[in-house]
């Protein structure tokens, strides 16, 4: 395909090169001008992570063919802090402490730069709309509002520019304060490299050929065509792992590409490293793998059956761990409650979202050292594993956590090093992997859905008496942490509650869904819901304030868990006390009384979202004379 | 990933056409392309080669804005954005700033184009139903033997069911033309999973018109989409209100008459009860805007709905 | 009306550090030229604002400024282990690693500097970059001291290994003792329901958690906000939609995550129970911040329209599919008792 001779005016630079016409502006800025601090976290135009200026209109540039472009004047986000001095907005994002990961940053900062040249004087809900392009996973947007209203305000007049300087501290009593972050500067510049904005010499592009099957026999893979194309310096499959294959957060059932047979759609197959993108893809292609499809089950009640496809001969039940806690004796306990309520409660499966999809380089030192950067979550117990895999000693391999871009417990699992580990040793070169938003998403760990049924027991007075739940996780194909879910989820299911008859059973259950893992709050999360929308249920019937149920039952200091461990001081009354007093809640029970109460519709809260908050305002039609 | 052999940038309809017929078979229209490039990923149609890509967004025809006393033209490559940032164009579509808001976000906005997202013709297509409110025609031209020969028809009548339009291979949209209505209220009711980059599972457009009392309906023109395959204009609840006094009677009778045709392939129960709430708040919103009396309006009716 | 309101609660606790299992976190320290300081330690930033804490920490610790401290990168072959993000350990088990590694640097340079000046080591102070004796004239810059300590063969090197005492559970009952460290909270959430479409909008959250201590207060509110907004989305919106195990929610524009215009206002109230085993006090946040939120909107959304959801997420349709039953019933029972 012929070039494009693409000329533009690029943060006050003159650009003038050859394009390849398919190249979007956000393709040519980070790969042609090295310019990284807009990124693709999507690539669909969903996350704004890739918003720049063209012709001072803020647009998606992963959106943008190049040739759109042409003639214009660009500006990323690089041009905000040109000479190096963070500009007004940036240093209001740094001193409201706007930034956690940083990889929304840029686009985010990007955002509210058009905001407020937009309008000067934006109000907050008009702000919040002019950001409605850009998604954060980490912040929840409220310290982003704040760095905005801070810069308006400087901008415009109403607030010196002291208040973007650090607060005094003293005594060297830095504990308490609320320091600035000290990784901001370099994120809200857009100057932090993440693993997909790291180039090495030489170095060529990994892709990953993945399952379309959920249940598959792997009958051959034939990789000749694919390393006979030109351009193609390394193709792996399972066959190229020298050691003991097989890792995991708490059992090893996970190959690093699949061996002997798929267990679920994007299940890793095979890897390719190439000189291009382009080439890769087309390498990808010409791999030929056969498979067999097995019968597959993607419920787990159904994988529990006796005669249902068996994911893991080590687990023959399909069950990878079940956690019980035992106290006292539940059916004397169910007996002698006044009030005995059930319900299930169902939640699905989740996707983590981090703005930065993973991505990862590896190479061999001069030393031997086979060496993977990335951003990883884990990089103590990954070199272990990949250590016995790839069979070197642990001084002969070395991990270096790149900044990530989000993690929530996604990026905890040695999902791709391996792949990564392995094509650095065959080729011999630097390998670089970056994943595709859309293979983030279906390869990688979700939370784990749930089903729960809980049964509570309590006296007329509102002491729970007996409480009942049995939890069952779809883990998915691989164990990953399913274990460390299932026990963390069992030993906090019944809440802070003194309560002496409980029997809870969490069960994680491999299906041939997507793997299930580590997300944050590991479990608690889906036995909160039951067990807190319970109490609320019991509440009604005993015509007892919520805040109050929960104090009747509350541990104290001292108190004895469900695992029989001795507490020391339990913080819960003076969180409800504080809770109840900053809430101005008004005390009843939860027999939906929200059209009867008057708590509601203080200032601490936000206005309901009504969309045009920075209309042009037609005129209204004139009266008639 | 979308590659191609050429981007081609024509600078006129017969630069166009030109490099259509150059191309038969294998070139695809680009306007604004925030389409195409989120159709070409996995999951959807996946890695896609089109040879030759025509960006039609820079013809001059296709960018034209033009306000009259009665009527309104608007380029096909006319971005979003134009109905939030550009005072005559939002004062004589009453109901299109309110569309434009709830469309994706502003990067977006300031890309994505009115034609490109009829031609789309997506069944949550939100623009669609609220220029067919506004009695939207458009106009196609092709080639016909070295001159440009133009037609129009009905912008309802164009999109023909989901992903179809009445737009021949060889022809372009370069136009889209509808009422200038700066005396109505208008409205835009629409509802997603979220309040930003949404897609619509149903959106209504309501355009109402008063007497100088503002208590008897003079004219009103209702589009609604997310109920079936394409957009409808709901003729025959217009032709029940019109020429009638505002009230409430009136409007909780109008608000069930499209429930029935909601012929959707997934989500009917809820649609059919949307529908009918959106009607009354979308036929409300529209009134209050055109200036109602404030008494004629049952405040029940209004504190229900609005 | 169309729109109601309604509020509700929830009420939470969280064990810190690793579960069931004894966690370890090692650090090493140097007071270093010119005032600054390095922290060289296994630490996994990952947008919970660990550097910055572990950067006061060692700064308060030392008698540096936060802005002149150094910290290493996470690298297995540079820095000893500090163990992973997760499990809301970080500030726990690394924090209070690096606190006692401070402490041995510190000493190191106070006991050379108490020969120097002749005085007692007790009386010596350090605090954002300068370092006195108490009731005499000495009075010099860190920069100044870690020279003079150089100059005599001390580098005021430090390090520390922190661990928990904790056990595995037993098999059939599941008694031990998974962590050292507890935390507890709440939330009340503030919602407003249309009625028309059944659309949710959380308008406020009120958040009490108990942190141990807060070492960066507006961090611990970061993680409570994100943690909330995190939690919303799946109470509300996301949905990774699997069929025959293939999803068809693989990108942004079908998996439904929160936007700026989705979000309440959150009014952190921070508790502080500090704990009574580390040298810092300090617990965690990052996901106890999380756990109350769902429930706390279900309750709220029942307060408002009066329906139970039980099966996440609560999308605008099912809360309206379900008030609309509930309408039926009603109506149905109010006819029956009619009669």
């Amino acid at each position: 395909m012929p070039d494009l001779q693409f000329k533009a005016t690029i943060n006050g630079r003159k650009i003038s090169r050859a394009a390849k016409p398919h190249q979007r502006l956000l393709d040519f800025v980070r790969d042609d001008l090295n310019l990284t601090g807009n990124k693709e976290g999507c690539g669909a135009g969903e996350c704004g992570t890739c918003s720049v200026f063209v012709n001072g209109v803020l647009m998606k540039s992963c959106l943008l063919p190049i040739a759109k472009a042409h003639n214009t004047t660009i500006e990323t986000v690089e041009a905000l802090a040109k000479t190096g001095e963070l500009s007004v907005l940036q240093q209001a994002f740094h001193k409201a402490g706007a930034s956690q990961c940083g990889y929304c940053i840029p686009g985010m900062v990007m955002a509210a730069t058009a905001a407020l040249r937009a309008n000067p004087f934006a109000d907050r809900e008009e702000i919040k709309e002019r950001l409605g392009g850009n998604i954060c996973r980490c912040t929840g947007y409220q310290k982003i509002f704040d760095a905005v209203e801070l810069a308006r305000d400087v901008q415009n007049g109403s607030l010196p520019a002291t208040v973007l300087f650090e607060d005094e501290v003293a005594q060297g009593d830095f504990i308490g304060k609320n320091v600035r972050r000290i990784d901001t500067p370099g994120k809200v510049s857009g100057r932090l490299k993440y693993a997909g904005d790291m180039t090495m010499p030489g170095m060529l592009h990994v892709q990953v050929l993945r399952s379309p099957h959920p249940h598959a026999r792997i009958a051959s893979i034939d990789i000749s065509a694919a390393e006979a194309m030109e351009g193609v310096e390394g193709v792996i499959t399972c066959a190229d792992v020298p050691g003991e294959d097989g890792f995991g957060v708490f059992v090893n059932d996970q190959p690093i590409m699949a061996r002997g047979k798929v267990r679920y759609v994007g299940e890793a197959v095979a890897a390719v490293a190439a000189e291009s993108p382009l080439i890769v893809k087309r390498a990808l292609a010409a791999i030929k793998v056969i498979y067999e499809p097995l019968p597959a089950v993607f419920d787990p009640d159904e994988a529990l059956c006796p005669g249902a496809p068996i994911l893991h001969d080590y687990a023959p039940d399909n069950i990878t761990k079940h956690i019980p806690i035992r106290v006292g004796d539940v059916d004397k306990g169910f007996a002698e409650s006044d009030l005995v309520m059930e319900e299930t409660y169902t939640t699905q499966a989740i996707e983590h979202a981090y703005l930065e999809p993973e991505a990862g380089l590896a190479y061999v030192d001069q030393d031997g050292v086979v060496t993977i950067v990335s951003p990883d979550q884990n990089v103590t117990h990954h070199r272990h594993m990949l250590a016995r895999i790839i069979a070197k000693p642990i001084s002969k391999v070395r991990f270096i956590m790149s900044p990530v871009g989000g993690g929530f417990g996604g990026k905890e699992d040695m999902i791709y090093q391996g792949m990564l580990a392995l094509l650095a040793m065959k080729t011999q070169r630097a390998v670089r992997l970056v994943f595709t938003r859309e293979e983030s998403i279906i390869s990688t760990a979700k939370r784990h859905p749930s089903r729960t049924v809980l049964r509570m027991g309590l006296k007329r007075d509102g002491h729970i008496h007996a409480l009942q739940m049995k939890m069952i996780c779809d883990g998915g194909a691989y164990g990953l942490s399913t274990e460390g879910v299932m026990r963390k989820a069992a030993i906090l299911a019944a809440g802070p509650y003194v309560i002496p008859n409980v029997r809870i059973d969490t069960f994680g259950i491999y299906t041939n869904n997507t793997p299930s893992g580590a997300f944050r709050s590991f479990g608690a999360l889906q036995t909160a819901f039951a067990t807190e929308s319970h109490l609320d249920m019991c509440a009604e019937r005993l015509g007892l304030d919520p805040f109050r149920i929960r104090r009747i039952n509350a541990m104290r200091d001292g108190a004895v868990t469900h695992t029989k461990a001795r507490l020391g001081s339990v913080s819960l009354m003076r969180s409800l006390d504080a809770l109840e007093k900053a809430s101005g809640w008004e005390s009843g029970a939860p027999t939906s009384r929200g059209d009867r109460r008057r708590d509601l519709n203080r200032n601490d809260i936000r206005p309901p979202c009504t969309l045009g908050a920075r209309f042009v305002e037609a005129e209204k039609p004139e009266a008639a004379e | 990933m979308l590659t191609c052999d050429d981007y081609l940038t024509p600078g006129s309809l017969d630069e166009a056409f030109d490099m259509m017929a150059s191309h038969r078979g294998c070139h695809r229209i680009v306007a604004g392309a925030t389409d195409t490039l989120p159709w070409a990923r996995d999951g959807r149609a996946g890695d896609v080669h089109i040879p030759a890509l025509i960006d039609v967004a820079k013809i001059p025809d296709l960018r034209e804005i033009s306000v009259g006393d009665r009527r309104v033209r608007l380029g096909a490559a006319t971005p979003l954005q134009r109905f939030l940032d550009n005072s005559h164009l939002a004062h004589a579509l009453p109901a299109m700033p309110r569309c434009a808001v709830w469309f994706a976000d502003d990067q977006i906005r300031a890309q994505a184009t009115i034609g490109g997202n009829i031609v789309n013709a997506s069944p949550a297509a939100d623009v669609t139903p609220c220029l067919i409110a506004h009695e939207a025609e458009v106009e196609l031209a092709r080639n016909s033997g070295g001159e440009v020969v133009r037609r129009r028809m009905k912008l309802d009548q164009f999109v023909t069911g989901p992903n179809r339009t009445a737009l021949a291979d060889d022809e372009l949209l370069v136009a889209i033309e509808c009422d200038a209505l700066p005396r109505y209220g208008g409205g835009f009711e629409k509802v997603g999973h979220r309040r930003s980059l949404v897609i619509s599972l149903v959106c209504l457009a309501t355009l109402l018109k008063l007497d100088d009392q503002g208590r008897r309906i003079e004219d009103v023109r209702l589009a609604i989409a997310g109920i079936g395959p394409k957009p409808v204009r709901l003729e025959d609840v217009e032709t029940f209100l019109c020429g009638k006094q505002l009230s409430a009677e009136y409007l909780l009778e109008a608000a069930d008459m499209p429930t029935s045709l909601v012929a959707s392939r997934t989500r009917q129960e809820y649609r059919r009860e949307v529908v009918r709430g959106f009607m009354l708040r979308g036929l409300i919103n529209a009134a209050r805007r055109a200036g109602a009396d404030p008494e004629v309006l049952a405040s029940e009716l209004e504190a229900a709905y609005a | 009306m169309a729109r109601k309101r309604g509020r509700g609660m929830a009420a939470c606790w969280y064990g810190i550090a690793r579960t069931a299992v004894i966690d370890r976190a090692a650090a090493w320290v140097e007071l270093d030229d010119g005032g600054s300081a390095k922290v060289v330690t296994g630490v996994t930033e990952i947008g919970e604002g660990i550097l910055t804490v572990l950067a006061q920490i060692a700064a308060h610790e030392m008698g540096v400024r936060p802005e002149h401290v150094v910290i290493g990168d996470n690298d297995t072959a540079r820095a000893p282990e500090a163990s992973h993000a997760g499990a809301s350990r970080q500030t726990y088990m690394i924090g209070n690693a690096v606190a006692l590694a401070s402490r041995e640097a510190r000493k190191r340079l106070v006991d050379v500097m108490a020969i120097v000046w002749d005085v007692e080591a007790e009386t010596i102070r350090t605090s954002a970059g300068e370092i006195w004796a108490e009731n005499t004239n000495h009075h010099i810059t860190m920069g100044e001291a870690v020279h003079t300590a150089k100059s005599r063969g001390v580098v005021p090197v430090g390090s520390a290994s922190f661990g928990t005492d904790t056990t595995g559970l037993d098999p059939v009952d599941g008694s031990g003792r998974p962590w050292q460290a507890y935390v507890f909270g709440a939330q009340v959430a503030e919602v407003e329901v249309d009625t028309v479409t059944g659309e949710v909008q959380v308008l406020g959250i009120w958040a009490a958690h108990d942190v141990g201590r807060a070492v960066n207060p507006q961090g611990v509110e970061g993680q409570i906000e994100g943690g909330i907004v995190q939690a919303l989305g799946q109470g509300l919106m996301e949905d990774y939609k699997l069929e025959n195990g293939r999803t068809s929610t693989s990108g942004f524009a079908k998996y439904i995550l929160p936007t700026a215009l989705d979000v309440p206002r959150v009014n952190s109230i921070i508790i502080e129970d500090p704990d009574p085993i580390g040298p810092l006090g300090v617990k965690g946040v990052g996901e106890p911040a999380m756990v109350p939120t769902i429930p706390a909107i279900m309750n709220a959304i029942y307060d408002a329209v009066g329906v139970r959801i039980t099966a996440l997420p609560a999308t605008p349709e099912k809360v309206l599919m379900a008030i609309r039953e509930k309408d039926q019933l009603e109506a149905h029972m109010a006819a029956q008792a009619a009669e």
